[in-house]
C-alpha cells in the first residue's frame, strides 16, 4: 500500500507549488495590518508625496520638492473611482493639461519623459500594481459613494485603508494584503449606523428610513455596542464579489 | 482532466480504480488548502494601459451603447451593441425596431464572435502557386484595374448574396461603369418558390403574414420560429398568437416530412410523406366542402382515402384540422422551405396558397406589405437559380472575370455543379472575404473585408414589419487588424477607378454615405433640421422609419395551371429520401466557424459540434441501426458518412442531415467538423422557377461497421429519454383534437 502513497504525495505537492507560493506558510492575520508588496518599477517614476502630499508648512511656497506636497485630491487624477468599478488610471492628457502651464519642471527627466509620450501620441505602459484576480469584481464606486460621500470621510483616509499611504510614496507599492480574508476582516465588523435626522439627511453617516443601510438581500440582525449605538455590519454575501 | 490511463502512465505503476480516488482525494485536500486565503494578488506583472486622450463620455468600465444591424441573416434585426474601452462586448436588439422589438436571436448573439474570429483574412493576398501573398491595397486596386482592360462586360460577373441599400445603388453603378448586367444575387437558402407562388396568388412576393392575428396557424414545413424569413419578428407574433384573440389561445399545427423546432412547438404535429403537402392541402379543401366552381372542379378527387394514402395523414386528422378551420376564423396558413423543394414545389406552395383563399383568410392575416419609396434601395433577393446560371456561364467559358461579395457557392452549390471546376475557367477572380473560406481558397486575389461591427452601410430588409425601415450599420469600434476595408469604401475606390469624376466629392464610403442621407433628408423625415443633428439622430436611433403606402392584395383566385404529381414510386436503389435540414443555429453554413455556433446545442436533436444523420426509430429498426452508427449515405453523386441520431419526428421513409457543417476551410472551428449534405445533393430543379429542389435527392444508407457515442444534451444513448420530449404516449387517432383546444 505505501507505494500508493507516493503518488498522492507528489500530486498534492505539485499542487502546493502550482497554486500557492506559500501553502506552509501561516496564514496571514486578518486585520489591515500592513503587508508590503514588491517595489515596481513604472516607466516614469511618478512622485505621489510631490502632488498629494502634505503641504509643508514652514516652506509656503512649496518651491522645494523633496519637502511637502500639494495635497491634491485624489479623485483628481483618478475620477473614474467615483464613478466605476475600476479606478483607472488617468490619461495622459490629464497630466500635459497641467505640465503644458508649469514651464519651471519642464526640462526635469520625468517630465521629459512624459512629454515624449505626449508627442508620440503614445500611451505610457504603467505597471499595475494593485491587480485582483479576474474572479474578483471589487467596485470602487460603491466604496467612494459609502464613505466619501454618505460618511463625509477625508478622501486619503477612505483611499488609504486598501491603498495604504499613497501620498507618501513615489510610485504606489502595495502596503495592504488585499486578500478575501482580509476584504472580509473589515466586512465583518460591526459599525456604527448613525440615524438620520428628522429630515431624513443623514448626519455625516449612513442613513436610516428613507434609505436601506446595509447592501445585501437580507437585512442584518441588528445590535447595539457597548455606548449603546445601533451597529450593523458590511454587506457579506459572495456573488458581491464574486458574479 | 486527469484520467487514470494517464496517472497509470505517469507513475509506472498500474492503478486501479480505489487507488486514483485516492489520488483525487489527496489532490483535492491539496488544491483546497492551497485556495485558503493565501493567494496574493499580482504587484506589476500585468500592464495597465490608459488612455492618451479620452473622449468626454469614455469611463472605463462603464458601457456606452449603440445602435447597428445585424448582419448575420437577412432578417435586419437592429442590434445595441455594449461597448466598453473600445471594444464591443455583446449585442442586444434594439426596442425601436419594430421587425426585433428589442430581441436577439442566438445567431445575432454570436455575431461578436465573427468580429474577434481568429481566422480572418487580414491582409489582401495574391496567388502565388498555392500560396497567398500579401499585398497593399494599392496594388491589389491596380491588379484589378490592369486585369480588367480590354475585357468587355458581358465577361464580367459579379456573385453576391442578398443586397440592399446604398451598398446595392454603388454595387449597381460600378458593374454599370463596367458595362456588365451580370449580377447575380445567390442565397443557398432562400424563399424564392414561396415569392413566386405568393406574386401568383396575392400580387405580391412577400406579404405580411399576421400570426398574432390568427386563431389558427396550419404551417406546411415553414419553420417560422427558427429559420423562416424573419424569425425573431415571428417569434413575437407567435407569442401574441399563444396568448390568443379573444381569450381563445391560438393553435399550431404544423405538417412537415422532418421536424423543425417550429414543429416542435405546434399543438399538432402530422408527418408528411415527403413532396405530398400540396396534395394535402387540397384535401384540406375538399374536407372543408366550402368551395365551388374552378376549385371545387380542382379537388374533387382529393378525397380523404386517396389524400390519406398519398400523404401518410391519418383521414380523422384531416377532417379534424377542416372542422378546427371551419370553427375558427381566420386562420394562416403558411408554405415553407419543406414543400418548395421539389420539382413541383410551386405547384405545392400555390395549392396551399389557394387553402388561404378558399378560408378567406387573404386580407386579414396576409396583408399587403408597405412598399419601400426608394426602390433603388429595395433589396435584391437571393435565389438559387442564380447560382446556376453563372455556374452554366462560367462551365461555357462565358466569364473571364468573376467578383465573389462574401458568398461561398463552393461550399453551397451541389457537387454535381461542378463548381469549383467552373470556377478555375474565369480568368481572374477576385474574393471579397472575411475568410478564407471554400469559395476564397480558389480565388486569385482575396480581399478582407470589414466585419459588420467595422464597418458603414444602409440595410432594407425584405421583410418589413409595420413601416418601412431603413437600418443603418455603424462601426461599433474601430478596425481590429489595420488592413481591412469595408465593402463599400472597395467599391466606391473601384467605381472611382471609372468614373472619377462623379465620384471625386466622396473621400470615403462614409462621407458618401451621409451626404446621400442628407440629400434626401426630407424625404426620410429630417425636414426643418440641420444636417448635423438630422445625421448624429439617425445614427444615434439606428433606423430611419418612413411611413410607405401599402398596396392591396390580389384576391383574385385562378387555379389554372395548378397540377399536382402523384407521389414518387419507391425507387429500389435509392429508397429513402434526403432532408438537408436548416437549422436555426446554421443555416446555411456561413457561420458555422463561430464557436458559439457549434457548441450551442441543435434545438431537436441537442447534438453539438458535429453532423447527423437523423433517422425514425422504426426504420432504423428494420436496417439494424443504432444510434451511434456510423452509416454511409450514397445518393446518385456522391456519399457522406455520419453517426445516426434516431428520432421519431421525421417521415420513416426520410432521412435528414443538417445543413452547414462539413467545411474544409474556413478556419479551426469549422475545418473538419460534420458532413456536407450539398456534396450528395442532385442536381433537380423546381419546374417553375429553376430553383434547385433541395428535397428531391434519394439516398440509401449503409452501415459502415463503425459505432460512436452521440455527443449531446440528453439522455445517455439510446436511453429512456428517447422519445419522451414529444408528446407521443396517445396515439394520434385517440387524441380528440377539439377537446385539446
Amino acid at each position: 500500500m505505501h507505494r500508493y502513497l507516493c503518488f498522492p504525495a507528489i500530486l498534492a505537492g505539485f499542487l502546493m507549488a502550482v497554486g500557492c507560493y506559500a501553502a506552509t506558510d501561516q496564514q496571514p492575520t486578518l486585520t489591515t495590518e500592513d503587508d508590503l508588496g514588491p517595489q515596481v518599477q513604472q516607466p516614469i517614476e511618478f512622485p505621489h508625496y510631490r502632488h498629494a502630499g502634505n503641504r509643508n508648512t514652514v516652506d509656503l511656497t512649496n518651491s522645494d520638492p523633496t519637502k511637502g506636497g500639494m495635497e491634491i485630491n485624489c479623485q483628481y487624477c483618478h475620477t473614474y473611482a467615483r464613478r466605476s468599478l475600476t479606478a483607472g488610471i488617468p490619461p495622459l492628457q490629464k497630466c500635459v493639461g497641467c505640465h503644458q502651464n508649469i514651464p519651471s519642471v519642464r526640462d526635469k527627466p520625468r517630465i521629459v519623459e512624459l512629454f515624449k509620450y505626449w508627442d508620440a501620441k503614445k500611451a505610457i505602459p504603467w505597471k499595475k500594481v494593485h491587480d485582483l484576480p479576474d474572479f474578483v469584481r471589487f467596485n470602487h464606486e460603491r466604496h467612494i459613494k459609502r464613505f466619501i460621500e454618505q460618511q463625509g470621510r477625508p478622501v486619503q483616509e477612505v483611499c488609504g485603508y486598501c491603498h495604504g499611504q499613497v501620498k507618501e510614496m513615489t510610485t504606489a507599492r502595495r502596503q495592504k494584503p488585499i486578500t478575501m480574508g482580509w476584504c472580509v476582516s473589515c466586512h465583518m465588523k460591526e459599525h456604527v449606523v448613525v440615524v438620520a435626522n428628522k429630515d431624513g439627511i443623514p448626519e455625516g453617516g449612513t442613513p436610516l428610513g428613507k434609505q436601506a443601510y446595509w447592501y445585501t438581500f437580507q437585512k442584518p440582525a441588528e445590535t447595539k455596542n457597548a455606548a449603546g449605538e445601533l451597529t450593523a455590519k458590511g454587506p457579506n454575501d459572495c456573488w458581491l464579489c464574486h458574479k | 482532466m486527469i484520467d487514470s490511463d494517464s496517472v497509470k502512465n505517469l507513475a509506472g505503476h498500474p492503478f486501479d480504480r480505489r487507488d486514483f480516488l485516492k489520488v483525487l482525494g489527496w489532490g483535492g485536500a491539496a488544491a483546497a488548502l492551497s485556495g485558503c486565503g493565501n493567494t496574493s494578488i499580482e504587484d506589476g506583472k500585468e500592464t495597465v494601459v490608459s488612455y492618451v486622450e479620452a473622449k468626454d463620455y469614455v469611463i472605463p468600465g462603464v458601457a456606452v451603447y449603440f445602435n447597428s444591424t445585424c448582419a448575420q441573416c437577412d432578417a435586419g434585426c437592429s442590434i445595441t451593441g455594449k461597448i466598453r474601452e473600445g471594444r464591443v462586448l455583446k449585442l442586444e436588439g434594439n426596442p425601436e425596431s419594430p421587425i426585433n422589438k428589442g430581441k436577439l436571436c442566438g445567431l445575432g448573439q454570436a455575431a461578436v464572435q465573427h468580429h474577434y474570429n481568429p481566422d480572418r483574412v487580414r491582409e489582401p493576398l495574391l496567388r502565388k502557386g498555392d500560396k497567398g501573398e500579401a499585398i497593399s491595397w494599392e496594388k491589389a486596386y491596380a491588379l484589378i484595374n490592369e486585369k480588367l482592360a480590354g475585357v468587355k462586360g458581358e465577361e464580367i460577373a459579379l456573385l453576391s448574396g442578398d443586397v440592399s441599400g446604398h451598398q446595392k445603388v454603388l454595387l449597381g453603378n460600378y458593374m454599370d461603369s463596367l458595362g456588365s448586367k451580370n449580377h447575380f444575387v445567390y442565397e443557398a437558402v432562400s424563399p424564392a418558390v414561396v415569392r413566386a407562388a405568393n406574386l401568383k396568388f396575392y400580387g405580391v412576393e412577400m406579404p405580411r403574414y399576421r400570426i398574432d392575428k390568427a386563431k389558427v396557424v396550419l404551417s406546411f414545413g415553414a419553420d417560422f420560429l427558427g429559420t423562416w424569413v424573419s424569425p425573431v419578428h415571428f417569434a413575437q407574433q407567435y407569442a401574441a398568437f399563444r396568448k390568443g384573440v379573444d381569450g381563445q389561445r391560438g393553435v399550431l399545427i404544423q405538417a412537415e416530412s422532418k421536424m423543425t423546432l417550429t414543429g416542435a412547438n405546434a399543438d399538432r404535429w402530422l408527418a408528411v410523406r415527403p413532396g405530398t403537402e400540396g396534395i394535402l392541402a387540397l384535401g384540406i379543401i375538399n374536407a372543408l366542402g366550402v368551395s365551388t366552381g374552378d376549385v371545387a372542379e380542382l379537388v374533387k378527387d382529393y378525397d380523404k382515402a386517396r389524400v390519406s394514402r398519398d400523404t401518410g395523414v391519418e383521414p380523422s386528422n384531416i377532417d379534424k384540422i377542416a372542422a378546427l378551420l371551419k370553427l375558427r376564423s381566420p386562420s394562416l396558413v403558411l408554405a415553407g422551405g419543406a414543400a418548395e423543394g421539389y420539382v413541383h414545389g410551386m405547384q405545392n406552395a400555390a395549392a396551399i396558397n389557394l387553402l388561404n383563399q378558399v378560408l378567406g383568410n387573404v386580407g386579414k392575416t396576409i396583408e399587403a406589405p408597405v412598399s419601400v419609396p426608394f426602390p433603388q434601395m429595395a433589396p435584391s433577393k437571393g435565389r438559387t437559380a442564380a447560382l446556376k446560371d453563372l455556374n452554366d456561364g462560367l462551365a461555357a467559358g462565358k466569364y473571364k472575370v468573376l467578383f465573389n461579395v462574401a458568398t461561398n457557392p463552393v461550399f453551397t452549390a451541389p457537387a454535381s455543379y461542378k463548381f469549383r471546376d467552373n470556377m478555375a475557367k474565369a480568368g481572374f477572380k477576385v474574393a471579397f472575404a472575411h475568410y478564407l473560406d471554400e469559395t476564397a481558397l480558389q480565388a486569385d486575389l482575396v480581399l478582407p473585408l470589414d466585419s459588420e461591427m467595422e464597418d458603414w452601410g444602409t440595410h432594407v430588409p425584405e421583410y418589413l414589419a409595420d413601416t418601412v425601415q431603413i437600418n443603418i450599420q455603424q462601426p461599433l469600434m474601430e478596425r481590429l487588424h489595420a488592413n481591412t476595408r469595408g465593402m463599400g469604401d472597395i467599391l466606391l475606390a473601384l467605381v472611382k477607378q471609372r468614373r472619377a469624376e462623379e465620384y471625386k466629392a466622396f473621400d470615403d464610403y462614409y462621407g458618401y454615405l451621409r451626404s446621400a442621407v442628407l440629400q434626401n433628408k426630407a424625404a426620410l423625415g429630417g425636414a426643418g433640421s440641420d444636417d448635423d443633428t438630422f445625421w448624429n439622430d439617425t445614427l444615434s436611433n439606428g433606423i430611419v422609419k418612413l411611413s410607405g403606402a401599402s398596396g392591396a392584395l390580389s384576391l383574385k383566385v385562378d387555379v389554372s395551371g395548378l397540377k399536382l404529381p402523384a407521389p414518387k414510386e419507391i425507387d429500389e436503389q435509392y429508397p429513402m429520401n434526403l432532408i438537408p435540414a436548416v437549422t436555426s443555429n446554421l443555416r446555411d453554413g456561413r457561420h458555422t466557424n463561430q464557436p458559439w455556433i457549434q457548441e450551442s446545442p441543435d434545438p431537436l436533436t441537442t447534438i453539438v459540434w458535429d453532423s447527423w444523420v437523423e433517422m425514425h426509430p422504426k426504420m432504423a429498426l428494420q436496417l439494424g441501426i443504432v444510434e451511434g452508427d456510423i452509416v454511409k449515405v450514397t445518393s446518385k453523386t456522391g456519399s457522406v458518412s455520419a453517426q445516426v441520431y434516431l428520432f421519431p419526428g421525421i417521415y420513416p421513409d426520410a432521412v435528414s442531415i443538417p445543413i452547414g457543417r462539413g467545411h474544409d476551410a474556413m478556419g479551426r472551428y469549422a475545418k473538419g467538423y460534420g458532413v456536407n449534405p450539398f456534396e450528395i445533393m442532385d442536381a433537380v430543379f423546381e419546374s417553375a422557377t429553376g430553383e434547385l429542389a433541395m428535397h428531391e435527392t434519394r439516398v440509401n444508407i449503409t452501415k459502415t461497421g463503425q459505432r460512436v457515442i452521440v455527443v449531446k444534451d440528453e439522455g445517455p444513448a439510446g436511453g429512456r429519454q428517447m422519445g419522451r420530449k414529444i408528446a407521443a404516449r396517445v396515439s394520434t387517432d385517440q387524441v380528440d383534437l377539439s377537446k385539446e383546444v
